[in-house]
């Protein structure tokens, strides 16, 4: 794939059901144009379907549906743009317990400091 | 999958958008116990947050309940039911007025009363925004839902299908994503409230998600449905640059005394008369338009209020989160041409009701955009969300008092059929391709029942449905525990298809050119044949399609 039509996406992979620890997964997706994070995460579902993500969005930014944590800092995944040729680290919100890879549990905040993954 | 959870309460709602989370008021209110389910999590899903927050109400001192009902019977092309077009007129103001009770804040003028608007189709200043628009409406009856004592909110909970008790519905089975467990919720009285299935559209301005299970549920428990060709476009959602598709910009911002813009051809012709048509026509401008090859590089035309004087005057009517959405993806509204379509926006048809939410099953009840016949063949702007409060409202109060006098208990037979089905979509090893399955479901209704249909077209919908109905079923997903988001595209897909069927079949039926309904090969509105409502009804040997006259 020409590296300038491609976006890198390395995602949290976690089921505590199997997993001790999360890790990082890599995938490619082809995009010639920018995408935000929470769509550049409903395409790797569409990929690698047991890759979970939330992926009803508002249209809005405001309603946090997309909460996610991305290159370290915490976003609004859906108004987070990626260019193609650029990587994204992906990992869940840290104010909120994980459910399972990005996804969190919005019932759960955390207390600030927290880190959600472990 | 035994020792499956059961939750019990008077009324179950299923859904909370504008209508369920009203509707789960309104009982609790009057003293049910109340547990509403969600999908997604709440106020975080659904279509109610993406709206941009217009309500319509009796409020100006011109206007009348009866002026309202006119436009919406007028607007419906005579196809909305006339008690339920009433009622919606005549409780619109209360309804609305209320919403500040539980938190929300209607936009006011410099002098204090309501700030009204005034969109095509509406007699008199009608219209009125909610503050934080869709969000700010969901999440303040949200957070009045949690301060409830009675409603217990459920989130990250897919119901799966309805249970009956004794040929009455006497709640639902579903997956508790956050446990990974089935549970069973048990209740004297159900409310649908799940939206539509717009998402069956490639084009459309809607979350993930409405994939119109609750109307196929209602369907599969023997409801009858009315109208499912009924889809209403509208006129410009946006198809590029890709990371906005399917957010949408104002057709109505277009006129004259607002932005004075237009959407353009490639070759710089103005697509829009005006003054602006309303929805229906002002979208077949758009579809003709990009028919005869006049769309751009991605198939949309370009709406543009950039070098008009009005819109430099009221460039605040852009200053607001759905702009500044647009502003985050790099795009200014205010001088850039953004690329649009039509798409699927809202569904008309859906589940039967009367004035109280009573569906054709005792014991079920259905809300706002699953209940089909309040509208008709067309929609006037803000009336959706002022009916998720009449309605949604009317369908609680109507829930409670009907879970007061029945005393359904599930059979043991349904909720273990129920249990049996879901767990033999697992144990697979997730070979069946959802994404692509439902990519090609969602070509074959764009195409088939997008805003030009005949009848070789809706044949061939109906073809795939087929298809990928029974491929779907087929399937078979991984165990997977917590958040089991495979299996939830699996059966969200088989809804899908499901509600596919009943699109292409009612728009079989419809041998005429109503509203948002429009046959190429039948371009007449034929009021003789057709000021009825199309049928469809579950039969042992599929579905059954009719039709029945509009309720005066
Ligand atoms: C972009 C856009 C803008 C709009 N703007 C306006 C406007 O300004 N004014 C206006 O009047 N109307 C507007 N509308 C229409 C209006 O917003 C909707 O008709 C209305 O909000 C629908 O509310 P609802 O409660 O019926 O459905 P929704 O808000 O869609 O809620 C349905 C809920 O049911 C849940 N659900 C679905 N299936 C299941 C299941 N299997 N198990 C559990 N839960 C389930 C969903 O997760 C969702 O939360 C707009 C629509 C769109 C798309
Ligand atoms: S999806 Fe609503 S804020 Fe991002």
């Amino acid at each position: 794939m020409d590296e300038e039509q491609v976006i890198t996406v390395r995602v949290y992979r976690y089921d505590p059901a199997s997993d001790k620890a999360g890790r990082l997964e890599e995938h490619k997706v082809a995009s010639a144009a920018p995408l935000s994070v929470m769509a550049l995460l409903a395409r790797v579902h569409e990929l690698d379907a047991t890759f979970c993500c939330r992926t009803a969005t508002c249209f809005k930014g405001r309603c946090g549906s997309c909460l996610v944590r991305a290159d370290g800092r915490d976003v609004f995944g859906c108004t987070t743009l990626v260019r193609p040729g650029e990587t994204v680290t992906v990992e869940p919100h840290s104010r909120f317990a994980v459910i399972r890879d990005v996804v969190v549990d919005f019932e759960r905040p955390l207390a600030a400091g927290t880190e959600a993954a472990e | 999958m035994s020792g499956a959870a059961k939750y019990e309460a008077d009324v179950l709602v299923v859904g909370a958008g504008g209508a369920g989370l009203r509707a789960a008021l309104a009982a609790a209110e009057a003293g049910a116990s109340v547990i509403l389910a969600n999908k997604g999590p709440v106020a975080r899903s659904g279509v109610t947050l993406t709206a941009a927050g217009g309500l319509q109400a009796v409020l100006h001192p011109d206007d009348s309940p009866e002026l309202y009902y006119e436009d919406i019977v007028r607007c419906g092309y005579g196809l909305a039911d006339g008690d339920l077009a009433r009622t919606l007129a005549a409780e619109a103001a209360d309804r609305v007025r209320e919403t500040e009770r539980y938190g929300a804040r209607l936009m006011r003028d410099a002098a204090g009363g309501y700030a009204l608007g005034q969109f095509p189709g509406m007699a008199r200043p009608r219209n009125v925004f909610v503050k934080g628009g869709g969000i700010g409406l969901a999440a303040a009856l949200a957070a009045a839902c949690r301060r409830q004592g009675n409603i217990r909110v459920v989130e990250d909970f897919f119901v799966t299908g309805l249970v009956k008790g004794g040929g009455a519905v006497a709640g639902a089975a579903g997956l508790d994503l956050k446990g990974g467990a089935p549970a069973l919720l048990a209740a004297g009285a159900t409310v649908l409230a799940t939206g539509g299935c717009q998402w069956l559209w490639a084009t459309n301005d809607c979350p993930a998600g409405t994939t119109g299970d609750g109307i196929v549920y209602a369907y599969r428990a023997g409801a009858e449905l009315v109208d499912m060709e009924m889809v209403l476009f509208y006129p410009s959602v946006i198809v590029w640059p890709p990371s906005l598709a399917g957010a949408f910009v104002h057709y109505e911002f277009l006129a004259p005394d607002v932005l004075d813009g237009n959407v353009y051809d490639r070759a710089g012709k103005p697509v829009l008369p005006k003054p602006l048509p309303r929805r229906d026509e002002a979208m077949l401008f758009l579809a003709r338009a990009i028919r005869e090859g006049r769309g751009g590089p991605h198939g949309g035309l370009l709406w543009y209020v950039g070098d008009s004087p009005q819109a430099a005057a009221n460039a605040s009517r852009l200053n607001t989160l759905q702009y500044d959405y647009i502003r985050a993806h790099g795009v200014e509204p205010a001088t850039d041409r953004i690329e649009v379509a039509p798409g699927a926006h809202y569904l008309l048809g859906g589940v039967h009701v009367d004035a109280d939410g009573r569906t054709s099953v005792p014991g079920l009840f259905a809300a706002p955009e699953c209940a089909g016949n309040f509208d008709g063949a067309n929609r006037l702007a803000g009336n959706g969300l002022t009916a998720t409060q009449v309605f949604g409202a009317r369908a609680g109060l109507a829930a409670r008092r009907w879970a007061a006098g029945s005393g359904a208990r599930p059979d043991e037979a349904a909720v273990r059929a129920e249990f049996d089905r879901l767990a033999a979509r697992l144990g697979g090893k997730g070979g069946t391709d959802v994404a692509a399955l439902r990519n090609r479901l969602r070509a074959a209704a764009q195409e088939g029942a997008g805003v030009g249909r005949d009848a070789a077209g809706l044949g061939r919908l109906a073809q795939v449905a087929a298809e990928v109905r029974a491929e779907a079923a087929a399937a078979r997903v991984p165990a997977a525990g917590v958040f089991n988001q495979q299996l939830v595209d699996v059966l969200e897909l088989e809804s899908m298809a499901e509600a596919a069927a009943l699109v292409a079949g009612c728009a079989l039926a419809r041998t005429e050119t109503r509203g948002h309904h429009v046959r190429e090969d039948f371009p007449a509105r034929d009021d003789a044949n057709w000021l009825r409502h199309t049928t469809a009804r579950r039969t042992a040997d599929g579905p059954a399609f009719g039709s029945k006259p509009v309720r005066p």
